[in-house]
């Protein structure tokens, strides 16, 4: 029994490694194409887009699709803090309707602008600790939890509502998205600051890099003596907080509350999540990857429109472009 | 000559109506290297992680430095100085061997809530110590997901090493290698050995515990049916103690003490 092991073993060592040299050459290559999908696409869209319609480089197109960007960017980079831990968040673009409606109704109220943006904020970090109570405790799917909370929030935003918009006429909520510095408008600039502070979270914090590795390896973080649970309660309430900030986004966009939901928002965020290279098995994240795919949504949608595109078909090619994107990025983990 | 470090007496555990520990005992002494074999089901797994804080024993005392201890959690465990290389490793794939490294011990600059991560000084420490071990040493940078499975488990032990003020805890540290890495891993446990630190290693391997070990207990449906230091037992004999045909060598602690 004993004298006949080392043969089959070495064999078996010889050919480990040979498939693992050949896996390490397709991983290898795999990680330059996550990162570098949105940039190059980016890049080339621009370029056609250029060719076929000079007007869309013109500074007042880049700067208002910048401008247009501002909430896909601030929801895609919630998205990212969900799917990290290897979750999803359906329920964020209900919860921007519903930081809308909370916010015109503390409007309304009375109160002033800022406790009103307050109000949205703790709106997002209310639902996003629901999600995050059910998911890291209670073990429900994120799936299921972010679905009922979906049609939860959509509810509370009717019945508070009545399923009215309320107009907000603040000059200086306006002003963040209709002014701005060198032409690019203030929102665009403060959904950059946002992405700027958040890699600081996710890169060079002890919190963020216990998000990756329950991202990674749940019950590698545990028996590491992470808590779980907790972790994930944080990223969800950081997920809801962006949806927070993207009901303020909209009501200064828009002038008004927005009882209804706009599912497109969703499919949008998670698309540049996709795009941006986060890995949808979780543990792996840029914040520079969903920022550039956000941005290049955008730009995808609007440069159809100055195409003369029917606008019917800009979801129609969003779902293209994210199966492309994820079956790129196929066979992770 | 050495002192007692970990006692385990009378260890029970039960998950349902099943009893993974029926009153386990043994003793590991300090600066030694002492195994636990046993066949599939015998309780090596679920005692572990009682020594680990996975597990709360139903009942019976863990005994460390002659304390009385009762761990709740891994950090309960971590906090009395006994360090765990998992089975499983417990690596995070996607994230650099640094950052394994120091994975919740992570080195942090600045006030409050307001803290950096000191990226640099852990690389370099990292770098530092995997060169002491000097065993087929991983860039740190590197994610572990790219290492062998030799590097990975030197990895893990590393990280054991690095944290453990006293004790490691090794669960099948070779069962996934091939023979030079093996040595390997079994040379860095010599080195750990040397370094002060007590070993407890849990092996399906009779050659590698004859090779390895000073100390063995052997298990069998939850309880510790056998110890006896290792030299004074032929491989054989391990074996027909696991499997039974040799009812009990010894008292369960007669000869382990001397």
């Amino acid at each position: 029994m004993t004298t006949t092991r080392p043969h089959p073993s070495v064999e078996a060592g010889a050919a480990r490694s040979d498939r693992l040299r050949e896996a390490l050459r397709r991983i290898g290559t795999e990680e330059v194409w996550t990162k570098l999908t949105a940039p190059v696409a980016l890049v080339l869209l621009i370029i056609v887009f250029s060719i076929l319609k000079p007007r869309f480089i013109s500074w007042p197109s880049i700067t208002t699709m910048l401008a247009d960007s501002t909430i896909p960017i601030v929801l895609a980079l919630g998205a990212t803090f969900a799917v990290t831990l290897a979750g999803i968040d359906l329920s964020l673009a209900a919860t921007v309707a519903l930081g809308s409606v909370t916010m015109a109704t503390a409007h309304q109220a009375g109160l002033p602008l800022v406790l009103c943006c307050i109000v949205a904020l703790a709106t997002g970090l209310v639902v996003g600790a629901l999600n995050g109570t059910f998911v890291g405790w209670v073990r429900i799917p994120d799936f299921i939890v972010s679905l009922g909370s979906l049609s939860l929030v959509m509810g509370l935003c009717l019945i508070i509502s009545d399923g009215k918009p309320v107009i907000i006429s603040e000059p200086v909520l306006t002003a963040i998205s209709t002014q701005g510095m060198g032409g690019i408008r203030f929102n665009f600039l403060i959904a950059i600051a946002i992405a700027i502070v958040l890699h600081v979270v996710l890169f060079h914090t002890r919190f963020g890099t216990h998000l990756l590795a329950v991202g990674d390896n749940p019950d590698a973080a545990t028996a590491m003596g992470l808590r779980v649970p907790r972790i994930k309660l944080a990223g969800y309430m950081i997920c809801g907080l962006m949806g927070g900030i993207g009901a303020i986004m909209l009501t200064s966009y828009i002038g008004s509350s927005q009882p209804a939901t706009n599912t497109d928002y969703l499919l949008k965020a998670i698309a540049a999540v996709v795009l941006g290279g986060v890995s949808l098995f979780g543990g792996r994240a840029t914040i520079y990857g969903p920022v550039l795919g956000a941005i290049l949504l955008t730009f995808l949608q609007s440069g159809l429109t100055l195409l003369g595109v029917d606008a019917f078909y800009s979801p129609l090619v969003i779902g293209i472009v994210v199966i492309a994107a994820a079956t790129l990025m196929r066979g992770r983990k | 000559m050495n002192e007692v470090k970990v006692q385990v007496r009378d260890l029970r555990k039960s998950f349902g109506s099943v009893e993974a520990l029926k009153g386990a005992s043994l003793d590991v002494r300090a600066g030694e290297i002492t195994a636990i074999v046993g066949d599939n089901g015998a309780g090596k797994s679920t005692l572990i992680k009682c020594l680990t804080g996975l597990y709360t024993p139903d009942s019976g005392e863990i005994l460390v430095d002659g304390r009385p201890v009762s761990f709740r959690s891994p950090q309960d465990a971590r906090e009395a100085g006994i360090e765990t290389v998992y089975q499983d490793l417990a690596l995070c794939d996607q994230l650099s061997v640094w950052q394994n490294l120091f994975l919740d011990r992570e080195l942090t600059a600045g006030f409050g809530p307001f803290r950096i991560t000191r990226r640099r000084a852990m690389r370099d420490t990292a770098a530092e110590l995997l060169a002491q071990l000097a065993v087929n040493v991983p860039p740190v940078t590197r994610t572990v997901k790219r290492l062998s499975g030799g590097q990975r488990q030197a990895v893990a032990i590393a990280r054991g090493v690095m944290w453990a003020k006293g004790m490691i805890i090794l669960d099948e540290p070779t069962a996934a290698l091939g023979l030079n890495e093996t040595a390997q891993v079994e040379a860095l446990i010599r080195r750990v050995v040397e370094q002060g630190q007590t070993v407890l290693v849990v092996s399906h391997n009779f050659e590698q515990v004859k090779r390895l070990t000073d100390q063995v207990w052997v298990m069998r449906g939850g309880r510790v049916v056998g110890g006896t230091r290792t030299e004074d037992v032929t491989g054989e004999q391990l074996v027909g103690m696991v499997t039974g045909a040799i009812p009990t060598v010894e008292t369960p602690r007669g000869r382990g003490r001397r």
